[in-house]
């Protein structure tokens, strides 16, 4: 049995009156890959912002056997938790290198890495000087994932990678993260495409409302007729 | 030709100097979304610690590095002291603030300096010209082109090439993801106002040693005119605001050179006029991004 790398207890996340997260609990194994489902405004995202303490919340994060809960976020990844954030959002007046040396520890000897990141992902070597803003969607998100990759993370947060991406780019996405769980990377993804998400994860926490309504292995909510009929809509 | 070369000379001096104080408000705005409106205050610190200096019978060079110095010391503390208290607080009670931090720096110049404008002496060497053609340009003017142009150069390399400078240049892409790199959001802002102070000392620097006087409202203008700059070339825009320093110099000297001496006393009014046709064209600056907020 893998140790626990992530545990919430009770976590919640509150905008002024409004409570976007209700007191969930989630579990995270070494090496595991989970898909947080939900549909929008079910908390998914502030769960992810609140885990790298981005937004204040309520509750307990224990992360690697230490509580982490409302740390600042340099000190949540110092520990090994990064976050790609939705949207990606690049520094868009950066170079691709810039963006990725930023993404790393400072004074970190960083060479290693950058050559294992670029044979794991050769089309960044082309655009390493260009500006990040003008790379197409899918390869600002292959850097997004990159630069969260520089923090050497023990788990990484992924929001909704495939979110405005074409079909065969979404699929390019994926088989890099497939990579990376193949290393062994603990990963926590927020997804829309639910299907697709549910085949890569090993498994799953479906959200509505700010709260956990369903959990288990991909396989079983694969096959759950609740989330048939909330995404597929039907039985 | 003669009017045309001291028009090139002022307009990149002048320019310079402008442009060294706008990217000093834009370093911070980058980080903290405040326009600054102490940082006069900081160009005139310099010039009482330059005054001071020479007063000591330190040599010029070594008052100069001091003053510098003690702008980006200024800043930091002012940093520390006014506007950490209240960083998390709206952008109104930050503008407030650095208002607050002006005037109060205005009246401790006044009270417990003097009211009046204390004449700075200037070297000898530096009070001289030297012949271009038949244009004369004056010794403090090379010295204002030069070292405006030096600091420009290393502020290039610097945002260029330096980790800080990327990190800069990021927090004014996207402050909030500048904190999963992994850099202390504080310490950033620490960092902003110590290089905004010194680019004030610099500035600062400049202008005293032109004018060869300095007074406790002597930031006043320049900072404004910074403002105007900043805006100009798009708020949080490092590369706007060198940009926005230039055009706002060449309006002001062309119309300070060849407007009719009738319609002289009409001179700011007109160059607004031109910065508002400008601003009507490009509502977010000429380099300014489209500001998009997600509610």
């Amino acid at each position: 049995m893998s140790k626990t790398l992530l545990s919430t207890t009770d976590l919640s996340v509150s905008y002024g009156a409004v409570k976007a997260v209700r007191g969930s609990n989630l579990v995270v194994k070494e090496g595991e890959v989970i898909a947080l489902l939900g549909p929008n405004g079910a908390g998914k995202s502030s769960t992810l912002r609140a885990l790298v303490g981005l937004i204040k919340s309520q509750g307990r994060i224990e992360f690697d056997g230490q509580d982490i809960s409302n740390l600042p976020t340099e000190r949540v990844v110092s520990m090994g938790l990064s976050l790609v954030p939705e949207g990606r959002r690049l520094f868009t007046n950066l170079t691709v290198r810039e963006n990725l040396l930023l993404g790393a520890p400072r004074n970190a000897k960083v060479g290693d890495l950058f050559d294992d990141l670029l044979q794991r992902l050769p089309i960044l070597k082309e655009r390493l000087g260009q500006i990040s803003g003008t790379l197409s969607g899918g390869e600002q998100q292959q850097v997004a994932v990159a630069r969260a990759l520089m923090s050497k993370p023990k788990l990484l947060l992924i929001d909704e990678p495939s979110l405005g991406l074409a079909p065969t780019i979404v699929d390019s996405v994926y088989q890099l993260l497939n990579d990376l769980k193949k290393t062994g990377l603990a990963m926590i993804i927020v997804e829309q495409e639910v299907m697709r998400v549910l085949k890569f994860a090993d498994r799953a926490y479906a959200m509505s409302t700010g709260e956990v309504a369903l959990e288990g292995s991909s396989e079983q909510l694969r096959n759950s007729d609740e989330i048939r009929k909330v995404y597929l809509g039907g039985a | 030709m003669e009017s045309l070369i001291s028009y090139v000379v002022n307009v990149i001096s002048l320019g310079g100097t402008y442009a060294l104080l706008a990217l000093g408000l834009a370093v911070v705005f980058s980080v903290l979304g405040l326009i600054n409106f102490a940082h006069g205050e900081l160009m005139t610190l310099t010039g009482y610690v330059l005054l001071a200096g020479i007063l000591m019978g330190q040599p010029f060079w070594l008052a100069v590095l001091i003053a510098v110095i003690a702008g980006g010391v200024s800043a930091a503390l002012m940093e520390f002291a006014a506007f950490r208290p209240v960083r998390n607080a709206s952008g109104a009670t930050l503008l407030m603030t650095s208002f607050a931090v002006s005037m109060l720096l205005q009246v401790i110049f006044q009270n417990g300096i003097s009211p009046r404008g204390q004449a700075v002496p200037v070297p000898a060497w530096l009070t001289t010209s030297i012949s271009v053609g038949v244009s004369q340009i004056s010794k403090v003017q090379i010295m204002s082109i030069t070292v405006g142009l030096v600091a420009l150069i290393f502020l290039k390399f610097f945002f260029d090439r330096s980790y800080w400078g990327w990190a800069i240049k990021a927090a004014a892409n996207d402050f909030e993801i500048v904190g999963l790199m992994g850099i202390k959001a504080s310490r950033l802002i620490t960092f902003a106002f110590l290089l905004s102070g010194l680019l004030a000392g610099i500035a600062g620097v400049l202008w005293v040693v032109q004018r060869g006087s300095v007074d406790p409202l002597m930031g006043f203008k320049p900072v404004l005119a910074a403002f105007i700059v900043a805006v100009i070339g798009g708020l949080g825009s490092l590369t706007g605001a060198v940009f926005g320093g230039f055009i706002l110099s060449s309006i002001e000297i062309a119309l300070q050179t060849w407007l009719p001496a009738n319609v002289m006393p009409y001179r700011e009014a007109i160059t607004y006029t031109i910065v508002v046709l400008i601003l009507s064209v490009f509502p977010n600056g000429i380099f300014g991004k489209r500001v998009q907020e997600k509610v």
